[in-house]
């Protein structure tokens, strides 16, 4: 019997020796979340599987509240991030909330294409379709499709931040305890996290968003 | 799944022989730095791995190693808003810093291990599972069921919901069997879920109302059986369990769960939650075909 027989058992094998290793490691980690978690940061992700945001990060379970949807878009008549947000920022008040796009994004390649990706998709990229309308010109200019890609990627992390911008909780949280928002973009072919650059604001600071 | 639990049990009991167990000495800030300025070879991790995907080969060891490079402390809200406005400033400065610095080492380890991790990860992906769960931060999906990058699609929401007339969820749900072909959808919720817990509590909660609105229609379904737990914590426990079966079902109702199902013989649609007092995945047994065959007198789309 091959040990990759059932790809399940492989999940099941995975947490009970992460269960396992845990406890030998710290004894109380568990009982420790049991009582609550107090994340920093609010992490707004692609669902690829190749940007798992804890991992790549480095960091651990309780460190990040996620969500990851089709090519992080955060659209203003979305409930579903939106009540993500109000619940992370109103309630469990992060401090940050970092928008992450990556490179070689299957939605963005999908937005880049005119095919048909059944009403599903297609109403749901939209947005994203929306922003290589309006910036075909400097699309265009770029060498490869893969450039692209990553330039569209970049154009929707800053796209959701705008509209996370508006968020009423976000709104309040800004000017009350000087939440920030930032746009990363996470490089595959190298394994790193890039953090944008504001934009139109000749001030650079590297993705740090303040409203002030 | 019984069985393979019971594969789980064995293979897991031969993996762990070999395991020397981290120093769990001193704070557990401390001991993760030390994991991570003395690297040592995880024996256990690589025998692992050799086992698993080819995939899996070059971080099993760096995951499953406690690591947090952090050089500073982790302060409370309420200990950081008694802070000096520069503290806040310079304290937030840290904590946005910390992911970029943990990042780059992470990346560094994994080309270390591999030159060729990350190429392959760019030429694609096709993870064979698909993970819509809770955005609460205790559940990073790939780190408590072992996995890495490129193994598994993850939708995390509020309360692990899968509602018809979410876009976000049918998009990332139509996206993973159409385009991916995966061949497992997994929903898993826990218990202490903070979404259930505000769903049981009698008040209004503004924007979060009609999200929440949805696990209040999973205990209405459930009225006669959640009523007759007297106590109250077994009461919401169960009540997670119920709207992780509801969401399954959910994910059933989909024309695309139900047409690939009929053409290929999957994806399988499986209920589980996490305990974080175990750190333990609980199967919830869906009979998946007798599911599929309830439903389908009602929601079939498969024509």
């Amino acid at each position: 019997m091959s040990l990759v027989a059932d790809p399940l058992d492989r999940i099941f094998a995975g947490n009970r020796t992460y269960a396992e290793r845990t406890v030998q490691d710290d004894p109380h980690h568990f009982s420790q979340l049991s009582k609550g978690q107090s994340p920093e940061i609010l992490w707004i992700g692609c669902a690829d599987s190749r940007v798992p945001e804890t991992t790549l990060c480095n960091l651990k379970p309780g460190d990040i509240f996620v969500h990851r949807n089709i090519a992080n878009c955060v659209h203003t008549d979305d409930l579903s991030s939106a009540s993500v947000v109000e619940y992370a920022v109103a309630h469990i008040k992060v401090k940050k909330v970092v928008v992450c796009g990556h490179t070689s994004c299957g939605g963005a390649n999908a937005a880049l294409s005119d095919g048909d990706l059944g009403t599903t998709l297609n109403t749901w990229l939209h947005p994203v379709r929306e922003l290589r309308r309006k910036h075909k010109a400097e699309l265009e200019k770029l060498p490869d499709d893969a450039a692209r890609a990553v330039h569209l990627a970049e154009l929707n992390v800053h796209s959701s931040i705008e509209v996370l911008k508006q968020h009423p909780s976000i709104k309040r949280a800004i000017s009350e305890r000087g939440l920030s928002l930032h746009g990363v973009i996470y490089d595959i072919a190298a394994g790193q996290l890039r953090l944008l650059e504001e934009t139109g604001n000749s001030k650079k600071s590297f993705g740090l968003w303040s409203p002030n | 799944m019984r069985l393979s639990l019971g594969f789980g049990i064995k293979w897991d009991a031969a993996v762990g022989g070999g395991v020397k167990p981290f120093k769990a000495s001193g704070t557990l800030a401390r001991s993760f730095s030390q994991a991570a300025s003395s690297p040592q070879p995880f024996t256990a991790s690589f025998a692992r791995k050799q086992r698993l995907s080819p995939l899996s080969h070059n971080f099993a060891s760096s995951r499953l190693q406690p690591r947090r490079p952090y050089s500073s402390r982790i302060m409370s809200t309420e200990e950081l808003d008694k802070q000096p406005p520069q503290e806040v400033k310079k304290y937030l400065q840290q904590s946005h810093d910390r992911i970029f610095e943990s990042n780059k080492k992470w990346a560094a380890e994994q080309k270390a291990k591999n030159p060729d991790f990350f190429s392959h990860l760019n030429a694609g992906q096709s993870p064979e599972y698909l993970w819509i769960g809770c955005s609460d931060s205790r559940i990073p999906a790939e780190a408590i069921t072992g996995l890495g990058p490129g193994e598994m699609f993850i939708h995390r929401n509020i309360a692990n919901l899968v509602c018809s007339t979410d876009l976000n969820v049918m998009s990332v749900v139509n996206y993973a069997v159409r385009h991916l072909h995966v061949k497992h959808i997994v929903v898993c919720g826990h218990y202490g879920c903070g979404g259930v817990k505000a769903a049981m509590t009698p008040q209004d909660l503004g924007l979060l109302n009609p999200w929440l609105r949805n696990i209040r229609d999973v205990y209405r379904l459930h009225e006669a059986e959640l009523d007759g737990i007297k106590d109250e914590e077994a009461k919401y426990n169960r009540l997670v369990e119920l709207n992780v079966v509801e969401q399954a079902r959910n994910v059933i109702k989909t024309a695309a769960i139900q047409q690939s199902y009929a053409k290929s013989g999957y994806p399988i649609v499986h209920g589980w939650v996490f305990g974080f007092k175990d750190g333990l995945l609980k199967d919830l047994e869906i009979d998946f075909e007798g599911q599929l065959k309830d439903i389908q007198k009602i929601y079939n789309l498969t024509s």
